[in-house]
């Protein structure tokens, strides 16, 4: 049980550099909420394997459901923020967001 | 199974960032989800295994192909390809550097298996836990209000 545990562990680590490597490379607005979503799911995975590891899954599944919860809401605030982005620059490009530059 | 399942994640989670066809990457996210879906069915949590497939696999990825066919047009950026070169040597290189870290955590780690939980799923999920649960409330109207209030017509600033 433990074993399988770190191994679920491995993963997510994977799960959360290939987030993090969208999130740093990546200039496309959509591209970028897509390596948010990939952390996501490395966190729902971790919550899920260790409730299964401890015995405790039902606890772990609430918190999954709770996080999944939140997720949807920030998915579609973050989607309209960018149909609204795109809406006033005609691009999604990241680079062009300069207008609050300082 | 398991193990084939978590590669068949990784592998899809990989494609939705390397795809420069942002309607791929999507769906490549969207089969993703459904293999996380399959993992958690194989532990047991089937609660959070429906939520997965219907909620993540599903709507999520039903915004995101709306958002991505109300932003196609003249302006539709693809991304560069020097990120796609670059990550399988960062990819490798990271796995190399999980499995040293993993292996040296196996067999170290105290037992984590604790006592079995009582009641059910419902007992627990409304019983132990309330008062986050009208926090939740809360989060999903501020999603729906700030949606509301993103696409109103007639604003101040137009």
């Amino acid at each position: 049980m433990n074993n399988f545990w770190i191994c679920n562990i491995g993963f997510i680590a994977v799960m959360l550099f290939i987030g993090i490597y969208c999130l740093l490379t990546m200039k496309n607005l959509i591209k970028l909420f897509i390596g948010v979503e990939i952390i996501g799911k490395g966190v729902t995975l971790a919550l899920v394997a260790t409730g299964f590891a401890k015995n405790h899954i039902l606890i772990a599944q609430s918190l999954a459901i709770s996080y999944v919860v939140v997720e949807v809401s920030v998915v579609a605030t973050g989607l309209a923020i960018i149909i609204n982005t795109y809406r006033h620059t005609k691009s999604l490009d990241i680079g062009k967001l300069t207008k609050l530059k300082g | 199974m398991q193990l084939f399942l978590l590669i068949a994640v990784v592998a899809f989670a990989v494609l939705a960032v390397l795809l420069r066809d942002l309607l791929k990457a999507a769906i490549s996210l969207a089969v993703s989800s459904i293999f996380l879906a399959i993992l958690f069915f194989q532990m047991k949590a089937y609660y959070i295994g429906v939520f997965e497939i219907s909620v993540v696999a599903g709507l999520i990825t039903v915004l995101f192909v709306s958002t991505i066919a109300m932003t196609k047009g003249e302006g539709g950026e693809r991304e560069r390809k020097w990120p796609a070169l670059v990550f399988p040597a960062f990819f490798i290189l990271f796995i190399l550097a999980d499995i040293a870290v993993m292996k040296a955590l196996l067999g170290k780690l105290p037992a984590l298996a604790g006592e079995a939980e009582r009641g059910g799923f419902s007992q627990i999920l409304w019983g132990q836990r309330t008062f986050d649960l009208v926090a939740q409330i809360g989060v999903i109207f501020a999603g729906v209000f700030t949606v509301i209030a993103l696409f109103r017509k007639g604003g101040s600033h137009e």
